[in-house]
Order: structure tokens, then C-alpha cells, then sequence
């Protein structure tokens, strides 16, 4: 029976055959047996990343003690340790990834990893002192290390076999041992002893660790099966040790480069984002006994959700954790947790790529790839590595390369095809049109610019604050919801906050628009509207000015593109994907202003009047009604979340006798925001939404011309009646005439930013109009380059007309104080909502305070200069007369100047 | 089978539905005409407030100008509020006896054929084709005699088509009378759609739409095709509603008894159709109108043609007018022909229009005081708007710019018929040219051009002296009269497409052509054994 029978753990074997079909799509057998299903394989995977986790906390949990327990030095030489210990553990580790792909090579190489082990130990504790020179750490750690270094390969080799074998229950066992002899005995020999107190605990643990992974009834039969064919265990564990490598070598570099509190707060990072890539360790691990498409499929949705959520839980408040965390004196690292930890989470994804490319085919460009980016990381260290946050963002360089370039190999990709189609695509005529179309956009965007505006400062005033915070303000004090201060919030994170950087989500917006609006053209007209309405949107006033501004309303006009094209195609063709893009879209509209409400309600009108009109097809009606009716739950659902929020903000703005009021920018007197709105009101606005902002003159003569808007409305007598058309119109009109009504009640939500989603819609149907309208060729071009140069026109009456009220030029009025304050000088301002822009460009170059704080009297022979804006409003123009009126009694008005909505004067 | 027959529009499918059967559309409409009615109100008290009266003259054109276009809005509203779409009803009589009149003046016989080879084709009634020749024509003679259709001449022309019509009246006996202009070729069905309907004895005729299929072969067909579209949809079907709707002179089935208590189609009118309406009216009977497409024909395809049709329509319609004022009609009968008779009054105001602007710019007078544009188009635009959502609500889209442009362009031809009205001179009956010229025709629109000159002028005159907003403001209403007055002459002013590529009509006839072929042979042969009645 015996020489019939295999041996127990050898049932549970993975089959040898290197599945050719499971690449294609099928499964590995977990061992002898057939193909596990893909919820088994997610179970097992969540089992054991579960024991990782848990163990990882358990580690954290330590090291954050030791952080309360030893002083910083102390901490840093632990943390030192710790990946000396890793260094030595984690290659060593690497002989897991061999043990999992082939379980019978544990049996083959106990004794010799353990010889190598025990000399590697040996040979640590001889050079123990020179190294402990060379790596600024006390010998007694190094002795620890070596003590610890029999036990790497063994528990690696061990709890490979484990995950090989499938018995994940004991290798969850093996993880949790660690951390809870750590934990156990580690605090109290740090406190005693000490960082050293805490490396013999951690040196203990691991001995702890690997009896539990070498328990009886688990191991394999020293001798008896070959190695099968095809597998590469050699090849994995090299793999696995340069992953380690990378993972690792920059705390040590750190340590070694830096100064004793930067390593210590790189300490603090490493720590982190240890953990982050801790939790995913065990992913590819157990990724590679069954290597296939769908296992992959899981491991990288798991090891990539692993790595978001905690990207997601450092990002809510990075330096309030480091603070509460490890203590206030290393919360000014707080700012390079997310980046940091962010590399860690693509290490993990990268790990399960780098196992997949293992199992499946040579290993040689893996292996010349790792190299390259191991050796990359340590060149980036060594040039940008001046801090820790340097460092962290050499190794977010580096996880971001290593992630592509093993997602390349893992996933057989080559350059070839996609280069061919890529040039096949970017040589086709409508995309250089477009292309060129959206160069021009970009260059238009860019060099048409203007100072930051008062609204935009105090967003990025709020961007500036933690994540927490940042909402917190909102809720407190702003009237608009969160998300493009979130996406604002991100983008000073990574580029800061010049006047470039805080417009960028606005001006990619604004350049997106462009293809948008010829995709949305196309499908929802023809190839000529589509090419119209992106050569309009090229050079619509609207499109330009708000593409500087670094405020919502750009991506207020792309989602509202978005979910009117996606409307159309629900409308015509259904389909699950395109109610899913609306109501992304949708959510997305309303998270970014409120009265995407409107917006999205006109649109659900419409969405009714489709499908009373379906009424007759009973089967198309059921389709459409379970469809609708899925999807307006979960949308309400999305949004309730910003229901509380807003309902807050109203709250806290009436506790503070605002309610929703918020100062107007309308700056003239054509549409006044102060009175309830009226016809004039409406013909202005609708002008500024197509043809720009211009001056009140200009307003005043164009909205005399509102016998053409007849006109229009007779020519479009029996036009647009398909529902395409019918659909852009309603939701372009709607939320306008919603808006007008509202205006009635309270004037100053009558404003063309608040229905400014309609701009593209009506770009997109005078593309439509231009180009259907004229029945031949020449009328038609005639008709587009009328309506493009219409637009033109506009828009440089917009941006270069000085007369423009809606100009407020804030950076042209500070910079030049700048130039002329000297230290001692003071500036006062008013009205004081103005501080945010006033800080954003003179924030510790000028001494300015609000004037309502009463006129200053600055020492002799210093000046004092008053900043007023927003002169247009009585108060404001009084409260800056009248501080004029008192310095000039007492001091010689020697400068008045004047910018657009703003003067400054200047005393002696 | 000629060349003219394979390319013909008229064989082609309509590609038009005169029913609307949507069950919410009355609905809808009513609901919109209790907001138009509020509107126009609110508009009329604010435009009738004594503080609004600027140069008196000035504002009491205005007020007659806006009180007419109002009148004939809520009309149109009122029309259609009532509309029914009508479905083609067959008759319980087996075989009814029915005489086909197709009158002839100086047509081609290329453009009759068809509809005499379709109309012997026919199915559901025992008919007689008569082919009613003004013109003496051998060739026509022959044509009928090729297709089974009887040739009806006579000595003496008198009285247009109506004497032509009375004079075939005469010489036949049938209880029905289908009377085709020559240019309409019948659907095989055409007699069973509609017999029906008569068999209710107080209905005195039953008429179809006038279906122009040449359309799409230029933009004066387009233009007076989507006015036809518009009345030959909600407003027939709104006056059927209300038992109000008129004969159109084609494509209608008579009750002979009716036609001879009224004495025949009137002679003294170039509109012998709305006359004869009138007067069936007047004697108690009723009528009814089918909503379906039941024979295909040809609209003026050149200006003057169009314009030679307009004049006839406004001199006959508006020479009715006193009459129908002064009939003894039933009040909702009345109102009805009352509106479609003075709707040939629309160019006195689309005149006055026009003159607002020169005026403003030229002598800086204007009809209105104590107010601003902002006031005028609160009070103006949700009405002007409502007003032009109706029409395409109710038209379906039909009625296009294009065809607002042509009649607005056309305002002369108004203002020429009511003048010739009040003197009394009376109109000729023109046919209309059932092909279009192949030149430009200036001459058919040259009032049109001088108004456009007269604008144009005021306008930069404006423009040289003064560009405040006022002035802007009567400079963009010139503009939009020039627009629209442009638009609408600007088929008169460029030559004419070339005739449609072959490709885009029917390479042969389509099976429905040919079964009317393979029928009116048939017929032919039984017509040569059974001798036509006396």
C-alpha cells in the first residue's frame, strides 16, 4: 500500500504540467486535483493576505511602540535593524517564491540554506565591528542579525512550501507567530535594553516563526520526485530577491546618506509603507503554484485594492497620523507618505506581475529588467535623494517603472503591435485634425492667461490644508461640493501650487474637451458636426477662460459633455456600459457643483419623455424601465452622502447670517447680480456663455441685437427634432431657465457659471447647425468659419480687452508692491475677503492686513500702501475712500495706480 | 413607357403622413393653448397699457398688425385643438357608381398620363374616366383613348376650370364625382378609401391631401410643399374636427346630388373650390377630410409659378372673404372660413413690420413709449415663443423656415390681392405651371428686392450716423427682415439644381406602377366592349 500510495502532502500536490491552457484562461489544479474555481482561488488569497495583515498590523504595532519607547537615534537604529533583518530575510524570503512554485525543493535545500544561513551568520558576527562602523550601528545589533540569519532561508523555504502545498492555515499560523513574540517580549527588553533589547526580540521571533512553518505533518519527503519540467526555481528566487532588493535598499541608503533626523524620518516612511507592501506579500506567493489567467486576474485586483486602501487611509490626513502615529516631531514628513506608500502599493501589484512571469515563461528579461530597476533606484536616490522625501519619490520612480516594465513582461507585451497601431491611429486624417485641434487649444490655453482671481486663491488656500481639514473648511464655509477640491488637493500635492500647477485639472479639462467634443460630434451627428464642434470648443471664449481657472466649471463642462453624449447613446442604442458612463458622469456633475442637480433633473425629463414615447413597445419599454430604474436609485444613492454635506454647509452658512450668498463677480452693469434677473439679464448671460466675457459697453451693444435671436428662432422652425438634438437642448436650456426662475427669489444664482455645463451642449449643436444646415459644400465652410471666427473674435475681446469686468488683476497689483514694499512698508486691503488672494501672491513678502482692522500708522519713513477691489459695491468703495481720506491727512499720497478692479495708493 | 414616366416623382412612395394619431396629442395641444392664451393676454394688456402709445400712427399699425397675427394664432390653435385624423372608411355599397373628372388646359401630355392611367386603374367602384380637354388637344385625345379614358372637349372655354368641370358635369350621370387635377396620380385605392364616408347622406364631399412629391426637386416645391404639409396636416384635420374643412379643388369625391343643388362649381371665382365649399356649407351639408396620402402630385417648382399659384389662392380667397362674412353659415363654419380667407391679409403686417425700423432709424419715431426692451421682451418673447413651439408641435416639423421665408417674401402678392379687392377687380384663372423654369426670375420677386434695398439702406444710414443701442436694435430688425426676405427670394435669384441624378429615382416602376399598367389595360379592354353612357 505505501509504495502505491503517495504520501499525504503529496495529493495535495500542484500538477507539474505548466498549464498552457490555464495562460489561456483556465485554472491551475491546486494540486492532483482539477481546476480551482476563481471564487475559491479569491477566498484563498483573502485567507491568507488576511494572516499577512494581521501580522503586519502586529509588526506596525510593534515598531510603533518602539518609536514611543526609544529615543530617535535609538529608534533609527532599530528601524536599521529591522532592515538589516530584511535584507538578510526578504531575499531570503525569496526562496519562498522557489518553495511555492516547486514545494519538493524545502525538502532538497533545508540543509544547505541552513548551512549557508549559519555561515552567513557567522561570518556577520566576525565582521560584526567594521560593519557597525560602516552602517553607523551598534555591533550588538549586527550580532543580532547574525544570529538571526540561520532562520531566513529556513522560514522562507518553509512557508514557500506551505503556500506550494496549500495549507494555508498553517502558514497564516507561521506569519502570526512573529509579531506576537515581538510584541510579547520585544517591548519589554527595548524598554530594558534598549534598540538592542528589541533586535533580540525580533531575532527570537523569527526562530518562533519558523517551528510553527516546520511543525510535523507538513513536511515534504526529503527524497523520492525530481524537480518537473519546466519550472524554474532558481530563476524565481533571483526574481524575488531583486524585488526585495528594490523594496528595500533605500532605507538602508538613507540611513547611510542622510543625516541622523532625516534617515529617521525616512525611517518613519520605510515603516509605512512597509506595511502597505507587508500586506501583499503573500499575493504572488500563493499566485504562483497556480499561475493562470484568472488567478492573476485576482491577485492584481487584490494586491491593487490592498494598495489603494492604504494609499486611501494615509492620504486622509498624512501628517495628523505621522503625528499621532510616531510622534509630532515627524509629522513634516507627512507630506512624502503618499507618494511613499503609493510605491509601496505598486511593489505589491508588480510582486504578483513579477510571479506570473515567473510561472509562465524564462526568466531572463525579468531578470535583466529587476536589475535595471534596482540599479535605477539606487542612482535616483543618489541624485534626488537630499531628504526623505526625495528619497521616497526616487522610490515611487522606481516602483512606477518596475510596474511597467513586469506588467510588459508578465503580460507578453510587446511594443510591436501597439506601436503599429498607435502609428496606424495617430496617421489617420480626422486624428491629426483633431490632434492639431487640441495642440492649438493647448497653446491657445496657455499662452491667453490671467493672475489668479480671488475664488481661485481660497481654493487653493483650502487645497493647502490635509484632506480632513480641507473638507472640514468646505463644510464649515464654502457653499460648493468637494470634488474638484479633492482633484485640486492632489494635484499641490504632487505639483504645488504655481499658478500652472493649481489650473492643471481645469486645463486638462479644457484640452480633453476637444476629442471629447469630436467623439460626441461624430457619434452623435456625423464626422463633419464632430470636427465643428471641436474647432469651436478650440477657440470658445468660455472653454479658454475657465481652462485658467483653477475652480470647478472646467470640469463642470467635461461632465456635462460626458453624461449629455451618453444620454444620446442610451437613448439610441441602450446598453448597460453607456448607463453606467452617465451615471458616473452624472454623480461626477453633481459632486462638482450643485446645480449639476438641474442638470442632471432636466435630463431625467428627458429620459421620461423617451420612454412615454416607447409605450407602444412593450419589450423595449420593460428594458428601459429596468434599466432607468437601477440606475436613478444608485444614482441617488451616490449622491445622498452630498446631500448631509450640503445640507451642513447651508446650515453652518445661515448659523453664520450668510446662508448661500457668496460676493458676485459679475462686475458690471449689464446683468447685474443684485436685482431679480430679467430679459436683459437673460440675453446677457446667454452671450457670455457663447461669445465670452467682454465689457459692459460691448454687452450692452450685443444684447441690443436680440432681434437676431428671432431670427434664430424662425430658422429653426421644423429643425432639431430629432431626440439627440432634443436631449443636447433640454439639458442645455432647462437648467438655464430653472436658474432664471430661481433668480426671481435670489438674483445671485442666476449667474452663467452655475448652468455653464450647457456650453458645450450648445458648441456641440451649432457644430451641427453649421454643418447641416447649408445643403452644399461652400456655404457650409463659409457657415463654420463664420461661427469659428465669431468665437474668435470673442475671445480675444475676452482676454485682451482691458475693459473686461470680469478681469480682476490681483497679480499684477502685488507683484508690483513687491517690487516697491520694503521691510517695515505695510499694505492694507480691502474688502478683507480678499486675504486669500493677497496671501496666495504676497504670503511672507508682504506685511498686509485687512483695512478693517482700522488704518495702520507705520514708523517714519516707511510707507503704507491700500490695496481696495471690488469698488463697485458701495461699502467697499466707501471703507477704502475714507482710510484714503485719513492717511492723506497725515501722510503725502506720492502713487496712485490703477489695474483692472483694483487701485492701489500709496502714502509716505 | 417615356423616360418622363421612369424618373417621375409622383411614382414613388410618399414619403409624408397626413394622419397623427398620437392619443396625447390633443391633450398636449389644448394644454398649450391654455398657456397661449394667458400669454397673448398678458402681452395685450401690457402692449394696450395707454402709457405705451409712442407716435400714434405708428402704434395703431402696430396694434392692428398684432391684434391680426394673434387672431389668426389662436385660430390656428383653436384649428388644431380640434383635430381628427380620419381613417380611410370602404363603402357598404358593392360597386358605386363614380365619374373620374380630370380637367386639361394646356398641360403635357407627359405629366397627364400618369394620372389617367392610374385614375382607369382604379379599384372599388364602377368609374368612368373623363378626360376634360380645354385645351383641344389631339395628342391628349389619343392618350385617352389609349388608356380606356373617355376625351371630353367643347366648343366653348368658359369659366376656367369650374365651366370645364360643369360642362363634363352635364354629359355624365354617376351618383359620385372624383375630381384629379391633372397632375395628381391616384393610389389604386383611392375610391374605396374614401366612399365610405359618403355614405352618410348629409356629407357632400370627401377630400384627401394634396400631396406635392416633386418636394425634393427644388427649394420653392420644397417651401411650398412644407406650407401645403402644414395645412393639409393639423389644420384640415382640425377643421375636419370642427366640420369645417373645404374643398381643394383636387382630390376630392363629390356627392353629385350637392353639387347640383349649389348649381355646379362657381364660375365667378379663381377659387372655385372655396366658393363651392362655402356654398354646400350654406345649403347644410357637410364634409370630411381622409388623412391619407391617396395621390401624388406636382407644386409649383419656379417662383412664378408659385407666385401665379399665391395670386389665384389670395385674389380668390380674399374676394370671399365679404361673402363668407355675410353668409348664413353656422358661426363655427363661419369663423373657420374667416380665418382662412383673411390669412391672405398676413403681408399688410408683414409690411408694417418692415416699416417699423426705416422709420425708427430714418425720422427717430417708433410705435411704442415708457418702456424698455427689457419690459418688451418679458412681455413679447414667451408669446413669440410659445407661438413658434406650437407650430412646430402641431406641424410636426413640416412647416420649415424656408417655407415662413417664401411667405413672408411673398407679402406683396397679399397686399397686391387686397388692393385689387377693394377695387373690385376681378382675377383670371391661371393654371399653375406643372414644371419648373430653368432661369433665374427676378421679375417674380422684385417687390421682395426693393424692400430688401429700402432695409438695407435705412440700416447703414442708421449705422454711418449713430450706433447706440437703440440703433443697433432697429439695425438687427432690418436685418432680420433682410434675412428673411432674402431666404425667401433667393430661389428666384440663382438658376435652378439640375434635374435629380437618375440614380435617385426608381430605375423602373415600381410593382404598384405596374399593376396600375396591367390594370388600366384591362380596363381599356373592357371598355372597348362596353360602350360609355350618353
Amino acid at each position: 500500500m505505501t509504495a502505491t500510495l503517495p504520501p499525504p502532502e503529496t495529493t495535495r500536490r500542484r500538477a507539474p504540467a505548466r498549464p498552457a491552457a490555464s495562460r489561456r484562461g483556465g485554472h491551475a489544479p491546486p494540486g492532483a486535483g482539477g481546476p480551482v474555481s476563481p471564487k475559491k482561488l479569491a477566498g484563498e488569497q483573502l485567507a491568507v493576505a488576511g494572516g499577512q495583515l494581521t501580522a503586519g498590523l502586529g509588526n506596525l504595532l510593534f515598531s510603533l511602540v518602539a518609536a514611543r519607547v526609544l529615543a530617535p537615534g535609538a529608534f533609527a537604529d532599530l528601524t536599521a535593524f529591522l532592515a538589516l533583518y530584511l535584507l538578510i530575510h526578504v531575499p531570503a524570503g525569496s526562496l519562498s517564491a522557489g518553495s511555492a512554485l516547486a514545494p519538493e525543493l524545502a525538502a532538497r535545500m533545508r540543509r544547505r540554506v541552513l548551512a549557508i544561513g549559519g555561515a552567513a551568520g557567522l561570518a556577520l558576527a566576525v565582521l560584526s565591528v567594521p560593519l557597525a562602523m560602516a552602517l553607523d550601528l551598534s555591533p550588538v545589533l549586527l550580532l543580532a542579525a547574525a544570529a538571526a540569519a540561520p532562520t531566513a532561508g529556513l522560514i522562507a523555504l518553509d512557508r514557500g512550501r506551505l503556500y506550494g502545498l496549500g495549507r494555508h492555515a498553517r502558514a497564516v499560523g507561521s506569519l502570526l507567530a512573529e509579531p506576537a513574540v515581538r510584541l510579547a517580549l520585544g517591548v519589554a527588553l527595548a524598554a530594558v535594553l534598549g534598540a538592542a533589547g528589541g533586535a533580540i526580540a525580533i531575532v527570537v521571533a523569527g526562530w518562533a516563526a519558523l517551528a510553527v512553518a516546520h511543525l510535523p505533518q507538513t513536511r515534504t519527503a526529503p527524497a523520492g520526485e525530481a524537480p518537473r519540467e519546466g519550472l524554474r526555481p532558481g530563476a524565481t528566487i533571483a526574481a524575488f530577491a531583486l524585488l526585495a532588493l528594490i523594496q528595500n535598499q533605500d532605507v538602508l541608503l538613507a540611513n547611510a546618506i542622510l543625516g541622523d533626523g532625516e534617515a529617521a524620518r525616512f525611517a518613519v516612511l520605510s515603516t509605512i509603507g512597509g506595511a502597505a507592501a507587508f500586506a501583499t506579500t503573500t499575493i504572488p506567493l500563493m499566485l504562483l503554484p497556480r499561475a493562470g489567467r484568472d488567478a492573476l486576474r485576482i491577485a492584481i485586483v487584490l494586491a491593487g485594492l490592498l494598495g489603494l486602501a492604504a494609499v486611501l487611509v494615509v492620504a486622509v490626513s498624512p501628517h495628523a497620523l505621522v503625528g499621532a502615529v510616531f510622534g509630532a516631531r515627524y509629522e513634516a514628513v507627512g507630506g512624502a507618505v503618499v507618494p511613499y506608500v503609493h510605491a509601496m502599493a505598486m511593489l505589491g501589484v508588480a510582486r504578483v506581475l513579477v510571479a506570473h512571469a515567473c510561472a509562465a515563461r524564462p526568466p531572463a528579461a525579468m531578470l535583466a529588467m529587476l536589475g535595471a530597476v534596482a540599479l535605477g533606484h539606487v542612482g535616483l536616490v543618489l541624485a534626488i535623494g537630499d531628504d526623505a522625501t526625495g528619497v521616497a519619490y526616487a522610490t515611487l520612480t522606481a516602483t512606477t517603472a518596475l510596474t511597467a516594465g513586469s506588467a510588459a513582461i508578465a503580460l507578453d507585451w510587446s511594443p510591436a503591435p501597439m506601436l503599429a497601431r498607435a502609428r496606424a491611429f495617430a496617421t489617420r486624417p480626422d486624428v491629426l485634425l483633431v490632434a492639431t485641434l487640441a495642440a492649438a487649444a493647448l497653446v491657445i490655453r496657455l499662452l491667453a492667461t490671467r493672475g489668479i482671481w480671488l475664488d481661485e486663491a481660497t481654493s487653493v488656500k483650502q487645497a493647502k490644508m490635509p484632506v480632513g481639514a480641507m473638507l472640514h473648511e468646505l463644510g464649515a464655509t464654502d457653499v460648493h461640493p468637494p470634488l474638484h477640491h479633492i482633484v485640486l488637493w492632489l494635484t499641490v500635492r504632487v505639483f504645488g501650487t504655481g499658478e500652472l500647477a493649481v489650473r492643471l485639472p481645469s486645463m486638462v479639462a479644457m484640452v480633453a474637451l476637444i476629442p471629447l467634443m469630436y467623439v460626441a460630434g461624430r457619434d452623435i451627428f456625423d464626422r463633419r458636426a464632430g470636427y465643428a464642434a471641436a474647432a469651436l470648443a478650440t477657440v470658445a471664449p468660455f472653454t479658454v477662460w475657465y481652462a485658467q481657472e483653477a475652480r470647478m466649471y472646467a470640469l463642470f463642462m467635461l461632465f456635462a459633455l460626458i453624461a449629455a453624449w451618453y444620454q444620446v447613446r442610451i437613448i439610441r442604442d441602450g446598453g448597460a456600459r453607456n448607463w453606467i458612463v452617465y451615471a458616473a458622469s452624472a454623480v461626477a456633475l453633481i459632486y462638482t457643483q450643485y446645480f449639476g442637480l438641474l442638470f442632471v433633473g432636466a435630463q431625467q425629463l428627458v429620459f421620461a419623455a423617451a420612454m412615454i414615447a416607447r409605450r407602444g413597445d412593450r419589450y423595449r419599454l420593460r428594458a428601459w424601465a429596468v434599466a432607468w430604474g437601477t440606475t436613478l436609485p444608485l444614482m441617488a444613492l451616490a449622491v445622498i452622502p452630498l446631500m448631509g454635506f450640503a445640507l451642513g454647509q447651508f446650515e453652518a452658512n445661515e448659523a453664520a447670517g450668510k446662508g448661500f450668498e457668496q460676493p458676485s463677480q459679475t462686475g458690471g452693469g449689464v446683468a447685474a447680480a443684485t436685482q431679480a434677473p430679467g430679459a436683459y439679464e437673460a440675453l446677457t448671460n446667454a452671450a457670455w456663455a457663447v461669445t465670452g466675457y467682454h465689457s459692459d459697453g460691448t454687452m450692452t451693444s450685443l444684447a441690443a441685437l436680440w432681434p437676431l435671436l428671432m431670427l434664430l428662432a424662425l430658422v429653426l422652425l421644423g429643425r432639431g427634432r430629432s431626440w439627440s438634438t432634443g436631449a443636447l437642448a433640454t439639458a442645455a436650456i432647462l437648467p438655464a431657465v430653472a436658474l432664471f426662475g430661481l433668480g426671481q427669489l435670489k438674483p445671485f444664482v442666476f449667474e452663467v457659471r452655475y448652468f455653464i455645463g450647457a456650453v458645450p451642449l450648445v458648441l456641440l449643436l451649432i457644430g451641427r447647425a453649421v454643418t447641416s444646415w447649408p445643403v452644399r459644400r461652400v456655404p457650409t465652410l463659409l457657415a463654420c468659419t463664420v461661427a469659428i471666427g465669431a468665437l474668435a473674435a470673442g475671445l480675444a475681446d475676452q482676454q485682451f480687452n482691458g475693459s473686461n469686468p470680469r478681469v480682476y488683476d490681483f497679480k499684477g497689483a502685488l507683484t508690483q508692491l513687491e517690487g516697491r514694499a520694503k521691510p517695515g512698508d505695510i499694505v492694507v486691503y480691502a474688502p478683507d475677503y480678499i486675504d486669500t488672494v493677497v496671501g496666495y501672491y504676497g504670503d511672507g513678502k508682504l506685511d498686509a492686513r485687512p483695512l478693517e482692522k482700522g488704518v495702520p500708522k507705520p514708523r517714519k519713513g516707511h510707507r503704507v500702501f491700500v490695496l481696495a477691489s471690488f469698488l463697485d459695491k458701495k461699502p467697499y468703495r466707501e471703507q477704502a475712500e475714507k482710510a484714503v481720506k485719513q492717511l492723506d491727512r497725515r501722510y503725502r499720497l506720492v502713487n496712485e495706480q490703477h489695474y483692472p478692479q483694483i487701485r492701489v495708493w500709496e502714502f509716505r | 413607357m417615356t423616360p418622363t414616366h421612369v424618373t417621375d416623382t409622383r411614382l414613388r412612395a410618399p414619403a409624408w403622413s397626413a394622419a397623427h394619431r398620437s392619443p396625447g396629442r390633443r391633450v398636449a395641444m389644448r394644454l398649450m393653448l391654455c398657456a397661449m392664451v394667458p400669454l397673448a393676454v398678458v402681452y395685450f394688456a401690457w402692449l394696450l397699457a395707454p402709457e405705451r402709445v409712442g407716435h400714434p400712427a405708428l402704434y395703431a399699425l402696430l396694434i392692428v398688425a398684432e391684434l391680426f397675427n394673434a387672431v389668426q394664432a389662436l385660430g390656428f390653435w383653436w384649428t388644431c385643438s380640434g383635430e381628427r385624423s380620419r381613417p380611410p372608411l370602404r363603402g357598404a355599397e358593392s360597386a358605386p357608381g363614380v365619374d373620374v373628372m380630370i380637367p386639361v388646359y394646356d398641360e403635357p401630355v407627359s405629366i397627364v398620363e400618369p394620372t389617367v392611367a392610374a385614375a382607369v386603374a382604379m379599384t372599388g367602384a364602377r368609374h368612368t374616366v373623363h378626360l376634360c380637354d380645354d385645351g383641344d388637344n389631339p395628342d391628349m385625345e389619343r392618350m385617352a383613348a389609349r388608356h380606356g379614358a373617355r376625351y371630353i372637349t367643347r366648343s366653348e372655354h368658359a369659366g376656367a376650370k369650374a365651366g370645364n368641370l360643369n360642362h363634363a358635369l352635364a354629359l355624365t350621370e354617376q351618383p359620385y364625382v372624383l375630381v384629379l387635377d391633372c397632375d395628381h396620380v391616384p393610389e389604386p385605392h383611392f375610391l374605396e378609401a374614401t366612399l365610405g364616408h359618403l355614405a352618410d347622406e348629409r356629407v357632400a364631399f370627401v377630400q384627401t391631401p394634396q400631396y406635392y412629391a416633386n418636394a425634393d426637386t427644388g427649394d420653392v416645391a420644397a417651401a411650398a410643399w412644407s406650407q401645403q404639409a402644414l395645412f393639409f396636416g393639423p389644420i384640415a384635420r382640425g377643421k375636419d374636427g370642427h366640420d369645417a374643412m373645404f374643398c381643394c379643388g383636387t382630390n376630392v369625391v363629390f356627392r353629385r346630388e350637392a353639387l347640383e343643388q349649389v348649381g355646379g362649381f362657381p364660375q365667378d371665382s379663381v377659387t372655385e373650390d372655396f366658393e363651392l365649399s362655402v356654398r354646400l356649407h350654406e345649403h347644410g351639408w357637410r364634409s370630411r377630410y381622409v388623412a391619407e396620402v391617396l395621390a401624388r402630385g406636382l407644386g409649383p417648382e419656379d417662383m412664378a409659378s408659385y407666385v401665379s399659384q399665391q395670386q389665384r389662392w389670395a385674389r380668390g380667397c380674399l374676394s370671399s372673404l365679404g361673402p363668407v362674412l355675410r353668409s348664413k353659415l353656422p358661426l363655427r363654419v363661419k369663423l373657420h372660413y374667416a380665418l382662412s380667407a383673411s390669412y391672405f391679409l398676413t403681408g399688410f403686417t408683414v409690411l408694417a413690420y418692415m416699416a417699423f425700423p426705416v422709420v425708427r432709424i430714418l425720422t427717430g419715431a417708433q410705435p411704442l413709449a415708457s418702456t424698455t426692451a427689457d419690459q418688451f421682451l418679458a412681455h413679447f418673447a414667451p408669446y413669440f415663443g410659445l407661438a413658434l413651439l406650437g407650430v412646430t408641435f402641431m406641424g410636426g416639423g413640416a412647416y420649415t423656415f424656408k417655407a415662413f421665408a417664401l411667405q413672408t417674401a411673398s407679402f406683396w402678392i397679399h397686399v397686391q390681392a387686397g388692393i385689387y379687392t377693394l377695387l373690385g377687380r376681378r382675377g383670371t384663372f391661371v393654371v399653375t405651371p406643372k414644371e419648373g423654369a430653368v432661369e433665374r426670375q427676378p421679375r417674380a420677386v422684385w417687390p421682395a428686392l426693393a424692400a430688401v434695398a429700402v432695409l438695407v439702406g435705412a440700416a447703414a444710414f442708421g449705422l454711418l450716423r449713430d450706433r447706440d443701442p437703440s440703433t443697433l436694435n432697429n439695425v438687427a430688425f432690418a436685418a432680420l427682415h433682410v434675412t428673411v426676405l432674402l431666404a425667401g427670394a433667393w430661389p428666384a435669384l440663382r438658376l435652378p439644381s439640375p434635374a435629380p441624378a437618375p440614380e435617385r429615382a426608381p430605375r423602373a416602376l415600381p410593382p404598384a406602377s405596374r399593376e396600375q399598367e396591367a390594370a388600366a389595360a384591362a380596363a381599356r379592354r373592357r371598355r372597348e366592349r362596353e360602350p360609355l353612357p350618353a
